[in-house]
């Protein structure tokens, strides 16, 4: 009861005109960086991060989030109409929902996708507000050793679910870890790896870590392709509508509906997958376990409804650790943790006690969001697919300065831009390579984090680090950690065994 | 042979950089108190983690010529749609990247003396240029433009304080600022 009244005081906070105004902007940017094939959903919420720097808390946060929800829907556009998904999120909309935009019916795709994003939405919104409050209170009784292994078990998942190999995404984690302990360190006050340089002294900031290699890196790896000359790949102008599913239509595809929204906010839950895991793992679970699942990739609506509803449910999950345990478990919701700390305030699970109305304005502004990107998807499809139209190498060259302008305008200090520049070479090498950036800019984020627990916990239970398995809660998520670093390996070993048998 | 060295020369890299920097962490000064462990022991853990998984890759690269690897579940996923092999095949263009690379840490050097607005004029057209873009009106206008919008929206709306540069440069940024009403 004391929930809804406070998700009641939420929403009225959010229905300020300021927040509306806000909220309104960062949908729409959300869905033009999605839209947008050069520009990825992180990367488009790192470079509004800048202009949240002026802002209170609420509207920097509704700012953020906004994008971060719009950002699983925008891409759908596209990847319908013109076999262009903005994200990869959106691949596995090619396959039912291109290819039913390609028999005729374009606008029950789209609307499809509309029902799957407002229903997996508001499912997972409900869900985030019902579970945030009993997750943190049960949070409250963690300690250090616990907190060491769900940190250890959030690095795990990003090494064993991301992309690329599991050693690079290791390496790529390690070098992040690396990386966050350079500068004094906050237990000895010793200089670890600063070589004399003042600015390195002061540490590097995770900020530039994830500025330069997500903003950079990746201007700098399509630039290497060429960048696509003058935009318009497709023919943005012909009539384009969204015929909503009627409700026996929307019936029919409850159990889709409702193992999709499950498995998006699950795989959001866990850190380092996102929604673009989610959006492949509900697509492979409706070929599984769908009644229609062999039929998927001819065009069917549980194509379009399983992807889409899990990437949007996935936002949801993603927000329930980061409220609570002030962890991030992707790439969007690190930046979004980014803005908290850069205003002063450390989600955790002290958040419900001592800023509960604070996080309820943030779940009913993440509700409005829902509705919002619906009725301006529906509404807006014209215009935002327009953006296409955009030359990239022009996109391109405003995202360098967005870029150089969020890192300096942090602490006003231009060696930071040396410092992005760095890790935009850096991330280009990275993509080059085939290491992938999130284990990185997840390590520098975690790391102070990792290591802090690590030494509280050894310090408190006389160096002894056994008691990791000692205690109930650590010794599971411990051994989960355990499980998802050596199944990818099990699993390649599996594969091996098979190849070389046929 | 040569194949080998350069799929494994990335590790190579790293392993080399992680025995300085293990070296390095041994030097780490601190009050050392009994039966604690230091600051170093964090950063070491990590190095010799990261060294045993590069001595594998390089092992398996180099010695073994081994290319299957385990790979992450999104990478698996994105694998069987088709998509990772589907982007490799695209063309390349090193010259416009190092031009772009180039061209930005020259932008980096030259902003405290430029200015951010001359400097970024400057950067935004060449940038758009480099990237094969042929449009000179829309670049000039763009970038002129969006200089201008970016000073606005930064000094005027959000409060940031963009380098000025020096003399006689910082004339220009500071005549912008008056008539943008910014003091």
């Amino acid at each position: 009861m004391e929930a809804l009244v406070h998700l009641g005081n939420g929403f009225l906070q959010v229905l300020q005109p300021a927040n509306l105004l806000v909220l309104f902007i960062g949908l729409v940017l959300g869905m033009l960086v999605a839209v947008l094939p050069g520009l990825t959903l992180v990367m488009g919420v790192v470079l509004a991060l800048p202009f949240t720097y002026s802002m209170e808390l609420l509207p920097a946060i509704i700012l953020l989030t906004a994008m971060y929800v719009s950002g699983t829907y925008g891409g759908a556009f596209t990847a319908i109409l013109f076999r262009i998904p903005g994200e990869p999120i959106d691949v596995p909309l090619l396959w039912d929902g291109y290819t039913m935009a390609r028999k005729g019916q374009p606008a029950k795709a789209l609307g499809w996708t509309l029902f799957a994003a407002l229903g997996g939405g508001l499912v997972t919104t409900t869900v985030m507000v019902l579970a945030s409050a009993p997750v943190a209170k049960f949070a409250l009784a963690f300690s250090s050793p616990e907190y060491f292994a769900i940190i250890i078990f959030g690095l795990a998942s990003v090494v064993s679910l991301g992309g690329g190999s599991i050693t690079n995404a290791a390496i790529s984690l390690m070098l992040g870890l690396l990386i966050a302990t350079v500068g004094v360190d906050s237990i000895y006050g010793a200089e670890r790896f600063a070589f004399g340089v003042p600015f390195l002294q002061d540490g590097i900031e995770y900020l530039l870590v994830m500025v330069g290699a997500y903003g950079l890196g990746e201007v700098f790896t399509r630039m290497e392709k060429g960048f696509a000359g003058d935009g318009a790949p497709a023919d943005t102008d012909r009539s384009i509508n969204t015929e909503f599913p009627t409700i026996a239509e929307m019936l029919k595809l409850k159990m889709t509906f409702l193992r999709s929204s499950l498995v998006g906010i699950v795989v959001g839950i866990i850190p380092g997958a996102g929604a673009t895991v989610a959006s492949f793992v509900a697509y492979g679970a409706e070929g599984q376990y769908g009644k229609r699942g062999k039929d998927l990739g001819s065009g069917i609506a549980e194509g379009i409804v399983a992807p889409q509803t899990a990437a949007t449910s996935s936002v949801g999950g993603a927000m329930i650790p980061l409220l609570t345990m002030g962890i991030p478990g992707s790439g969007a919701t690190a930046i979004i943790l980014g803005a908290f700390l850069l205003h002063g305030m450390q989600p955790g699970p002290q958040v419900f006690v001592t800023s509960g109305p604070f996080v309820y304005a943030v779940f009913a502004s993440i509700f409005l969001g829902v509705i919002g990107m619906c009725i301006i998807g529906y509404f807006a499809i014209k215009p935002l697919v327009k953006v296409l139209e955009l030359p990239e190498a022009v996109v391109s060259a405003f995202v360098v300065m967005f870029c150089f302008i969020g890192a300096f305008a942090a602490r006003n200090n231009l060696s930071d831009l040396y410092v992005i520049t760095a890790f935009g070479i850096l991330g280009y090498l990275f993509e080059k390579f085939k290491f992938p950036i999130a284990p990185m800019v997840l390590g520098v984020i975690l790391g102070p984090l990792a290591e802090s627990s690590f030494m509280t916990m050894m310090v408190s239970h006389g160096n002894d680090w056994t008691v990791l398995m000692g205690r109930p809660i650590s010794a599971t998520v411990m051994v989960l950690a355990v499980i998802a670093l050596v199944y990818p390996i099990q699993r390649q070993l599996r594969e091996k065994t098979r190849r070389s048998g046929s | 042979m040569l194949n080998r060295l350069l799929r494994a020369s990335p590790y190579i890299v790293v392993q080399l950089a992680a025995m300085y920097l293990y070296q390095v962490a041994g030097r780490i000064d601190f009050p050392a108190a009994p039966g604690r462990i230091g600051p170093d022991f964090w950063p070491k853990s990590i190095l010799v983690l990261l060294g045993l998984v590069c001595v594998y890759e390089i092992i398996k690269n180099l010695l073994i010529g081994e290319t299957f690897t385990a790979a992450g579940l999104l990478e698996k996923l994105m694998k069987d749609s088709g998509e990772v092999e589907g982007e490799e095949k695209q063309r390349s263009y090193p010259l416009i990247l190092v031009g772009g690379i180039v061209l930005t840490i020259i932008y980096v050097v030259t902003i405290s003396s430029l200015g951010f607005f001359l400097a970024t004029i400057a950067y935004l057209a060449l940038f758009m240029a480099i990237g094969r873009y042929r449009n000179w009106t829309v670049i000039a206008i763009s970038s002129l433009l969006g200089a201008l919008a970016l000073v606005f929206i930064f000094m005027k709306v959000v409060y940031v304080s963009l380098p000025l540069g020096v003399e006689p440069f910082s004339v220009v940024s500071l005549w912008l600022l008056r008539v943008m009403g910014v003091h």
